[in-house]
């Protein structure tokens, strides 16, 4: 079966200064797939292309098969892809519920927002009890529910998060990466960027090194644990 | 949890305001539009009427795109002096003026398009200033297209006018019109988008929110109601000239009412235009540019103690009034924006 999503050698650049040079992965229906890389090594740069935000400057993003690198950001949400940004992006001034709405706002998820709202709420019973509450005066934790209860309700087949243990607690992290791995019981194919390499690969079931805007290692995430490079490089061993 | 879900609200702020809200509009509707069965002879208050009115749709009208989506715009006077132009044109061709106003606003409307489309792409200052260069030019082009517009002459329009209880009610409905649209697109999904969009246009994208197409819809939305008002203005004067109606002044106008009543807010183009027109009527005739100092100080003074300008104040006025109360309910975290209780205990 052909992946789900592949990505085959996009560059990108923010104008004059090139962020990636050839980058290439695909994730599988179903999979964890994890990008892992040191600070500025192009994983947001990556995602923001595979969700439109950034055009590449070459390279083809599939989707099912079907390429999605030259649709409007919007269309590619609609088309199953939704990425929760880092640092989440919360409309703080805004209720829960609110930010749940604006997550639910293409015509497809619409129609079938009121049952995604309980999916979500079960997913997150935290935010059923605070929906009319504004964003802004969640705690950390919960904001970072927030931003991913806000992208499921596009009812996504591709789920990307960028850093979401940022900022967090360890405590909050592991949270948060038991819920990714509900979500992905669930039937959610997920892409998982992280700082956080250990846990990431405890998560995942594959993984991707990215390095100064190239894929340099990849491999299963049990491979990646034992590779003696990335121990040194990642891990601090 | 389902009926929960079955009424997504889109309150914001208390659950009653929307209602309380449009009672008090219709309302004040009513008591307005029996002014002229009460003084049918007292022109100076019909005549103030009108322009108030005028300047009430317009400011509703700039604030969908101005104040929910943040686009400050400093060229509206295009769309007000191409809906006076169209309805010039037309009723001397003949057409009767009321059936021009609708025509006048789909000009102006598909105007804004062709000036929305490219210059809707640039966000916050760059986008303002483009907006002024677009106002500009069409003065300086409709001042040199005198065979169409009498350039620096000016058309004559009719002299067979209807009463001027008549341009008041038109007005009036023009306001009535507009608040509707306004208040209806700031609970709506749309007004969500735009709102959405204000606070973090890419987080908007990335979640599906077509935000190109919102402030387009948001600014001909606009452009309409502003094309009409020119219109009506028009048919008012008898008389048409580009660099009044397409007059800077005209465009800083919308920009002043919204932000001294309230940048986003439903009511605040209603209180702004009338502060607005009521000092600039007093103040012009005895000191002509007096008026413009008053515009000043109360512009610092909202930028440095409300931005969210009269109705704002009003807003707290009338929370301090029922103030500890609902200091008192649980719900509310900070005061800021209560949470409605009603709907917490809906699931």
């Amino acid at each position: 079966m052909a992946p789900l999503l592949e990505v085959e050698k996009i560059a990108a650049a923010y104008g004059e200064v090139r962020a990636l040079w050839d980058v290439s992965f695909s994730v599988q229906t179903g999979e964890i797939v994890t990008l892992l890389g040191a600070n500025g090594a192009g994983k947001t740069t990556t995602m923001r292309v595979i969700s439109g935000l950034l055009r590449p400057l070459g390279g083809e993003v599939r989707l099912g098969g079907r390429p999605i690198h030259r649709l409007p950001a919007p269309r590619i949400v609609a088309s199953g892809i939704v990425q929760i940004p880092e640092g989440r992006r919360l409309w703080p001034r805004m209720s829960v519920l609110e930010n749940l709405e604006l997550g639910a706002y293409l015509p497809e998820s619409r129609a079938r927002r009121a049952q995604t709202l309980d999916w979500v709420f079960s997913l997150f019973p935290r935010l059923a009890e605070r929906r009319a509450q504004l964003a802004g005066t969640l705690s950390g934790g919960e904001q970072q529910m927030l931003a991913i209860g806000r992208g499921l309700m596009s009812r996504p087949r591709l789920l990307m998060l960028d850093e979401p243990s940022l900022g967090l607690a360890p405590i909050l992290v592991r949270e948060v990466f038991e819920i990714v791995r509900k979500i992905n019981a669930e039937g959610v194919t997920v892409l998982l960027v992280e700082q956080n390499v250990r846990q990431a690969l405890e998560l995942a079931t594959r993984g991707y090194v990215l390095e100064t805007g190239r894929i340099t290692r990849s491999g299963t995430a049990a491979e990646l644990l034992q590779d003696p490079e990335i121990k040194r490089a990642y891990l601090g061993m | 949890m389902r009926a929960l879900s079955a009424r997504l609200p889109w309150a914001r702020g208390a659950p009653w305001a929307p209602r309380a809200s449009a009672l008090a509009a219709l309302a004040l509707g009513i008591l307005l539009a029996l002014v002229p069965a009460v003084a049918p002879r007292d022109i100076t208050l019909l005549n103030l009427g009108f322009f108030t009115f005028l300047y009430v749709a317009q400011g509703l009208a700039w604030n969908v795109l101005g104040g929910y989506a943040g686009y400050v715009s400093f060229g509206y006077a295009a769309f007000f002096g191409l809906g006076a132009y169209t309805t010039a044109l037309l009723w001397l061709a003949g057409w009767p003026p009321l059936a021009t106003y609708p025509v006048a606003g789909i000009v102006a409307a598909a105007f804004s398009l062709i000036v929305g489309v490219p210059t809707l792409r640039l966000v916050g200052p760059y986008f303002s200033i483009a907006t002024i260069g677009v106002g500009e030019a069409m003065r300086v082009l409709m001042l040199n297209l005198d065979r169409i517009t009498g350039g620096a002459s000016g058309l004559n329009l009719p002299t067979a006018v209807p009463s001027k209880t008549w341009f008041y009610t038109t007005s009036l409905l023009f306001a009535a019109v507009a608040f509707a649209v306004a208040a209806w697109v700031r609970g709506s999904r749309v007004g969500l988008g735009l709102m959405a969009l204000r606070m973090d246009l890419e987080a908007a994208e990335s979640l599906g929110v077509r935000t190109a197409l919102f402030k387009n819809v948001a600014h001909s939305l606009g452009a309409f109601l502003v094309g009409a008002c020119g219109g009506l203005y028009a048919t008012f004067l008898q008389y048409v000239h580009p660099d009044t109606v397409f007059s800077f002044t005209e465009s800083i106008s919308l920009v002043l009412i919204a932000l001294i009543g309230g940048l986003g807010t439903v009511w605040g183009p209603v209180l702004g235009a009338v502060v607005f027109y009521a000092v600039q009527d007093y103040l012009q005739t005895s000191y002509p540019t007096f008026h413009l100092l008053v515009y000043g100080v109360l512009l610092i003074l909202i930028l440095l103690f409300e931005p969210k300008g009269l109705a704002g104040l009003a807003e707290r006025a009338w929370r301090r009034m029922r103030g500890a109360p609902a200091r008192l309910a649980p719900a509310g975290p900070s005061g800021a924006e209560p949470a409605a209780p009603g709907r917490g205990g809906a699931g």
